[in-house]
């Protein structure tokens, strides 16, 4: 039975709910996040990217390998939605790609070549800062509708509270210890992406996968099983789903 | 965007004449963030510290003083990988460090702040900044910190990889931050050697370097599998990597 898009809504905020009140795991959240963004409102795919507290905006988690490929390339290029929303700390909610070639030069080429037509980005933001933001893609042309925007500030919002995980006073000090913590995080992910891909000669993409379901199924945190993977505490062959190979 | 503070740090790096390339990094960490005096200590393989630079005597002895009392705001930041900030260390807010706190004031430092100095899962050690007078850092203050520990970071693994001053600014200058392929590629090549994390990262800068392209298109190509290291004869196989 295909889930009414009420009934995915009230899923996902009692997911994220459960997340919020249990011990969770930051990457493991913004990334379940863009997933049901994707799912909930009518957008391809989804990205955050957030800004270390060097003032230097990097990236989190996304939907897909595509859009995680799209977000890199604004870093690297320093151009893109992304990259405005965040200096400017307004949403961009209407812009096709195709009228965007001046603004973008290089961006806007390349989400085309992948497939998107237009391009929607929302600011986090948390006591007038800009923490962050998060980047929509979609294949069809035009604007986002208006319950989209809302439900997505929404989801936006939750990202943001994520982020401060459970403490009380967000004062400028504890912010800039959780923005460096959640960006540490994912580095440790990659690395131990890197090794499970060696181990288990997998791909980066299946490498992340087996990660994600073996800390769901064993109900420990994303980032402390990548930490277990690379101090060597477990081993990666033996991951849920991962087959042993006998060449390494 | 931190660009401007990147280039800011760059040029110092240059500025700065001393025959010891780790002290220029101190005396860069201090001068950016306009306090009395930064040091460093890395982790040397264990639980041991050494230091690796001072920017002044002050500094030179916080770090002697942590690394005898095994306490302290270095240690503490490498340990939680959290930065740490003592506004006050005659007067604060924590009752900890009894030992180091009042030696520490005894030596000259008022307000102490420590940086985890790391890249993902690798510890590397901590950034030591402190000030004659109590008071918190402002937020700009801060956010170099932060940055400067980063570039410190990433320095301290390049030079072990033979990377010279000038290397350095080169590749910097284009980001101060590692592609995400690199972290990937140094998990890879950590498996395929059988290599700690960092000396995997460290060899495949020398190999980038030997080849005379950048660390991302190595990376890459380690992640494509076209590159990879061999343990038994301790040398890479797999076609040039290219600059694109």
């Amino acid at each position: 039975m295909r889930m009414t898009r009420e009934s995915l809504l009230i899923a996902t905020l009692v997911e994220l709910a459960d997340n919020l009140v249990d011990e969770f795991d930051v990457i493991e959240v913004l990334t379940m996040l863009c997933n049901r963004c994707v799912e909930t409102i009518d957008i391809d795919a989804a990205g955050v990217m957030l800004a270390s507290p060097a003032g230097e905006l990097q990236y989190v988690a996304s939907s897909s390998e595509t859009m995680r490929e799209l977000e890199l390339y604004q870093i690297q290029t320093d151009e893109g939605p992304c990259i405005d929303c965040f200096n400017s700390g307004e949403s961009i909610i209407d812009r096709t790609l195709n009228d965007a070639v001046e603004q973008w030069p290089r961006f806007s080429v390349r989400a085309v070549e992948l497939g998107f037509n237009s391009v929607y980005c929302l600011p986090m933001r948390l006591r007038g800062r800009v923490i962050g933001a998060l980047n929509f893609f979609r294949v069809k042309a035009g604007a986002l509708d208006t319950n989209d925007v809302v439900l997505a500030q929404g989801l936006a919002d939750v990202a943001t509270i994520a982020i401060l995980q459970h403490q009380t006073s967000i004062d400028a000090r504890v912010l800039n210890s959780q923005l460096s913590s959640a960006l540490n995080s994912r580095i440790i992910i990659e690395q131990a992406k890197g090794m499970i891909s060696q181990a288990t000669n997998c791909d980066m993409d299946v490498a992340f996968s087996r990660l994600r379901a073996h800390a769901r199924n064993h109900n420990e945190r994303l980032t402390a099983l990548a930490n277990a993977i690379v101090g060597g505490s477990v081993r990666p062959q033996d991951l849920d789903g991962a087959s042993p190979t006998t060449k390494p | 965007m931190p660009t401007e503070r990147l280039l800011n740090i760059l040029e110092m790096l240059s500025r700065e004449h001393s025959d010891h390339h780790s002290d220029t990094l101190c005396a860069v960490a201090a001068e950016l963030t306009e306090l009395s005096g930064a040091g460093i200590f890395l982790l040397s393989g264990g639980p041991q510290y050494t230091k690796f630079c001072s920017s002044d005597d002050v500094a030179d002895k916080l770090l002697d003083l942590e690394i005898t009392l095994g306490e302290g705001p270095g240690n503490e930041a490498c340990n939680s990988g959290v930065a740490l900030h003592e506004d006050d260390l005659l007067f604060g807010k924590y009752d900890r460090w009894l030992a180091y706190a009042p030696a520490a004031v005894a030596i000259g430092a008022r307000s102490i702040f420590a940086f985890p100095i790391g890249i993902g899962a690798i510890r590397i050690g901590a950034l030591i900044l402190y000030r004659d007078r109590p008071g918190p850092l402002t937020e700009r203050q801060e956010s170099d910190a932060y940055l400067v520990a980063s570039v410190i970071g990433r320095a301290i693994l390049e030079t072990r990889a033979g990377a010279t001053e000038l290397d350095l600014r080169g590749e910097l200058g284009l980001a101060h931050s590692l592609d995400f392929s690199v972290h990937q590629a140094a998990g890879m090549v950590a498996v395929q050697g059988s290599l700690s994390l960092d000396d995997a990262l460290v060899a495949l800068r020398s190999h980038a370097f030997g080849s005379g392209v950048s660390m991302t298109t190595m990376a890459q190509s380690v992640v494509r599998r076209e590159t990879s290291y061999d343990p038994e004869s301790r040398r890479w196989r797999g076609k040039e990597a290219r600059n694109p």
